[in-house]
């Protein structure tokens, strides 16, 4: 069951052929399993969201986590049973009860609430009249009590919380892109901000971080882990969760995994997402943005240099470039740039990818990025190439259709679009 | 039970080095009769590793014998405190790396011997800068051998940098026809010439690259050197990231002997120490061999060591036990790498003075750290490789020196034992002689020598004979069932 469609980044996946011995154990959990569902169907269809389903719907969801009408079932057990019942007249509920698509019904047996006071201490009658001392006591007395609950009732929470998380463990290291544990993780820290104290809930959240570190360092090109990251981060940020910016350590932990493997995709992209917030929380001036912009060059360069035929690095560069150049109405890192800066730098990359050239000259995505940055510049100037750049293009797209045959047909979009077409054989 | 002269014997196994170690576990399921024995009262034979007291055995005994491989064996023991006690040290004759890639991993991984073996990674590989100004100290520079090491690296220049990554390219295809078009006419020619003609690389990358394949002269071939590069190369991150290469713990090669000769006895072998051949007599289809426990005993087959000295130059080792953990030499560089346990840093030619005179070759140290098992924590063993020259005592001496110059620029680490030896070149070839063979004496390669393997299993094939499928060779299944499910 751990095995699903999908990539895996050069990861193995197990496959088997079976005996007829296998055979058999195979038609045994089988049946198993198909047991175990029909109990779990057949109580949910009851409305039966009692412990022993809960057990049940473990059992189930080990074997099959992509099963996700059974983790349906099993948050039904969780909030028709096992969490605390939100207390009427307590402190302003940071849960809505309407949330939970189970409200309206009510369990059974389920041992867990009633060995717990769910229901609030009824309300001291003298309460409505509020003018004597003692009816201020029993107010506070009411406080006091309610205090109490709300503790004993987080307590139990977080317990059944952090068990729940702890029990979609194994099942994603197994499944590490099943979206249905992640969507129940979620679910569950969900609950953890409504239900638990800021701190606590701060530090359930924190630890989440650490998971989604985890998970990347296992398969780095995790690309649910680089998503739910970010909502983590987001989460961890709000005022929900009393959070501050996240941006430094982010924009760090992208450094981390660039230096891990030049080929992460997803690092560089989310890089690039980070910078601008980066630079205005840093208050960044113009001086020490033109800063950061050179050493994000130096680093992309360095990059590009041991790994020209790498895409996500010509993304990334060019990126940097469309800041040079795309700067009207676009967040941008160096908005202060006169018209001669932003040419210097252009013409100074240009140069600096020739160069390249000296040892990689069959890298094909030095050539598109020679044509393209070509471009930028004359876009830059208001101006059509000039002939040594025509001659320049002319000849870079020659090589292209000689690395890139396949594309034949939009190499010669291009020279047709810009009136290069060769009168000669090159 | 009979006692073991009344066995007619499958096959005797004399000496309990690499190779007739592997033998034995390659038989052990094979329901032969093997009786292994080995002359010293220890195993391992010249891949064994040694307690202080043993390794003091060992040179007071050599000091009596001239004719072996083994010869101009020294300890000396510098007037500071710190040694620990005799039985706390395990300094190993034989603490060859093994790469990844290598055959011998898979073999010991299809037989199962691996379970008893504990593999540790060896780290970074470090060259020796000498310093421009003679007042400064020299420094250690980490070799980049992934793309993501030479992003980092701040030590070579970025024309350096795409050179050496031409090459790295170059290295992974090079076994593909038109990557050999272009080395086949240096194939016996050094490696540096060609790394000069077709790559026209600076002498610094030569050194790097030259560092990488360990090669002793420094002469290694263009075939031999690149086929090593290869090795190095796709072994790196095979096991895990950050390292290329594993070292058993507890003495390296010689824990792979004593797990290999475990299975021979669990497999029925017997075994005996302290019982080497006195006199032999070969009759029509068996030998009879007369031990020095005073046994005689009857096989079909007697397989040796070939003890003899070959053609091929010797070399200087010096072990070291030094009083500092070398932490800075051991750091895992790498986020989920294990923390490495051996760490490589290369002299190359050229950058010692001795007397005026500059090294002719390169000088190899391996850095063990306590993590080895091989030596107390707090302290660390360093065993120093060179070709044997006139003067290569003196070489090694002024190496260890110019090393700790290098690790540690604040206070220089104290030297608390020293054990220096020479170690001759075996004979390459098996050689059967009726009925008996002699596997080829130990490699003196710094890098586990998969060659050695083939002989081992022809070794093999004599004695099961063409009754079993060669498929089977050295793939057993457990004995018990083991778990093997783990998340990590």
């Amino acid at each position: 069951m751990a095995d699903q469609g999908g990539s895996n980044h050069g990861i193995a996946r197990t496959s088997r052929t079976r005996t007829e011995e296998q055979r058999q154990k195979d038609l045994e959990r089988i049946k198993d399993y198909r047991g175990l569902e029909d109990q779990v169907r057949h109580h949910a269809a009851k409305n039966d969201y009692s412990p022993d389903v809960f057990a049940l719907t473990s059992k189930l969801l080990r074997l099959n986590p992509e099963y996700y009408t059974v983790w349906n079932v099993r948050r039904r057990c969780i909030i028709s049973g096992l969490l605390s019942k939100p207390s009427p007249g307590s402190s302003p509920s940071k849960a809505s009860p309407t949330s939970s698509p189970t409200a309206t019904t009510t369990t059974s047996s389920a041992d867990f609430s009633s060995s717990l006071s769910t229901e609030t201490l009824p309300a001291p009658e003298s309460r409505t009249t509020g003018k004597s001392g003692t009816t201020v006591e029993a107010e506070e007395e009411d406080e006091e009590q309610k205090q109490q609950t709300r503790q004993q009732h987080q307590q139990n929470d977080q317990q059944i919380l952090q068990k729940e998380l702890h029990f979609t463990i194994p099942l994603l290291l197994e499944s590490p892109k099943c979206y249905w544990i992640w969507s129940y993780r979620l679910w569950i820290l969900k609950q953890v901000i409504e239900r638990l104290s800021v701190p606590v809930a701060r530090m359930i959240w924190e630890e989440e971080l650490g998971l989604t570190s985890k998970m990347l360092l296992r398969d780095q090109r995790n690309f649910h882990a680089w998503g739910y990251r970010r909502h983590v981060v987001d989460q961890l940020e709000s005022p929900e969760l009393e959070g501050k910016s996240l941006v430094e350590s982010e924009f760090e932990f992208t450094t981390k995994k660039i230096e891990q493997n030049l080929s992460n995709f997803s690092a560089w992209h989310s890089r690039s997402k980070l910078i601008p917030r980066l630079l205005d929380e840093r208050n960044a001036d113009d001086e020490a943005r033109k800063a950061f912009f050179e050493e994000e060059l130096g680093k992309i360069g360095e990059a590009i240099n041991v790994g020209p035929d790498d895409q996500s690095l010509w993304y990334y560069h060019q990126f940097l470039m469309l800041n040079l150049v795309h700067f009207v109405g676009h967040p941008t890192i160096t908005p202060a740039f006169t018209q001669e800066e932003r040419v210097t730098y252009l013409r100074r990359e240009i140069e600096g990818i020739q160069e390249l050239l000296e040892d990689y000259d069959d890298a094909k995505l030095i050539y598109e990025a020679l044509f393209d940055y070509t471009l930028y510049l004359c876009q830059l100037q208001e101006r059509k190439p000039n002939e040594q750049e025509e001659e320049d293009l002319r000849g870079w797209l020659g090589s292209l259709k000689k690395l890139d045959p396949m594309r034949s047909g939009r190499w010669a979009d291009l020279e047709r679009d810009l009136g290069l077409r060769v009168t000669r054989e090159v | 039970m009979g006692s073991i002269s009344d066995t007619l014997w499958d096959v005797v196994i004399c000496g309990t080095g690499l190779q007739q170690s592997l033998l034995a576990l390659s038989l052990s399921r094979s329901g032969k009769n093997i009786l292994h024995i080995d002359p010293n009262d220890y195993y391992g034979g010249a891949e064994a590793a040694f307690s202080l007291q043993e390794a003091e055995s060992w040179v007071d005994r050599l000091a009596t014998e001239d004719k072996g491989l083994f010869r101009s064996a020294s300890i000396t023991k510098p007037d500071v405190a710190g040694l620990s006690f005799p039985r706390a040290y395990s300094l190993a004759l034989a603490p060859q790396l093994i790469h990844a890639r290598s055959e011998l991993l898979s073999q010991l991984v299809s037989s199962r011997a691996y379970r008893q073996v504990e593999f540790l990674a060896v780290g970074s590989f470090y060259i020796f800068k000498a310093p421009l100004d003679p007042a400064q100290q020299p420094s250690l520079v980490r070799i980049p051998s992934t793309r993501e090491d030479v992003f980092s690296t701040t030590a070579i220049s970025a024309k350096a940098k795409r050179g050496l990554m031409k090459f790295l390219k170059f290295v992974l295809d090079y076994d593909s026809p038109e990557q050999r078009d272009a080395w086949k006419p240096f194939v016996d020619k050094p490696l540096v010439d060609f790394l000069q003609e077709h790559f026209k690389m600076d002498a610094e990358l030569k050194a790097y690259i030259i560092a990488l394949t360990l090669s002793l002269d420094g002469r290694i071939s263009t075939e031999d050197g690149l086929s090593i590069i290869y090795r190095h190369l796709t072994s790196m991150g095979h096991f895990g990231p950050g390292f290329a290469a594993l070292y058993p713990k507890w003495g390296g090669i010689s824990e792979i002997a004593q797990v290999a000769c475990r299975a021979g006895a669990v497999g029925g072998a017997v075994y005996m120490l302290g019982a080497g051949i006195k006199s032999m007599a070969t009759a029509t289809d068996e030998v009879e061999l007369e031990l020095t426990s005073g046994d005689k005993v009857k096989t079909k087959l007697l397989v040796r060591g070939d003890g003899s000295v070959g053609d091929e130059p010797s070399i200087s080792r010096l072990v070291a036990v030094v009083g500092s953990p070398l932490k800075s030499l051991f750091e895992s560089t790498i986020e989920g790498a294990p923390t490495p346990c051996v760490a490589v840093v290369v002299l190359p030619a050229g950058s010692l003075t001795i007397s005026g005179v500059a090294n002719t070759f390169p000088v190899y140290v391996f850095a063990h750290s306590s993590g080895t098992g091989e030596c107390p924590n707090g302290q660390s063993v360093l065993y120093l490789s060179t070709m044997a020259t006139s003067n290569s005592k003196e070489v090694l001496s002024r190496a260890l020196e110019s090393f700790f110059s290098a690790v540690d620029h604040d206070q220089v680490p104290q030297c608390l034992y020293q054990l220096y030896y020479e170690q001759a070149a075996g004979v390459k070839q098996s050689r059967l002689d009726q009925l008996t063979l002699d596997l080829p004496g130990p490699s003196l390669s710094l890098s586990m020598d998969d060659t050695l393997l083939k002989h081992v299993r022809e070794a093999w094939k004599k004695v099961v004979g063409d009754t079993v499928d060669d498929a089977e060779y050295m793939v057993f299944t457990d004995r018990e069932p083991v778990d093997d499910d783990d998340f990590e």
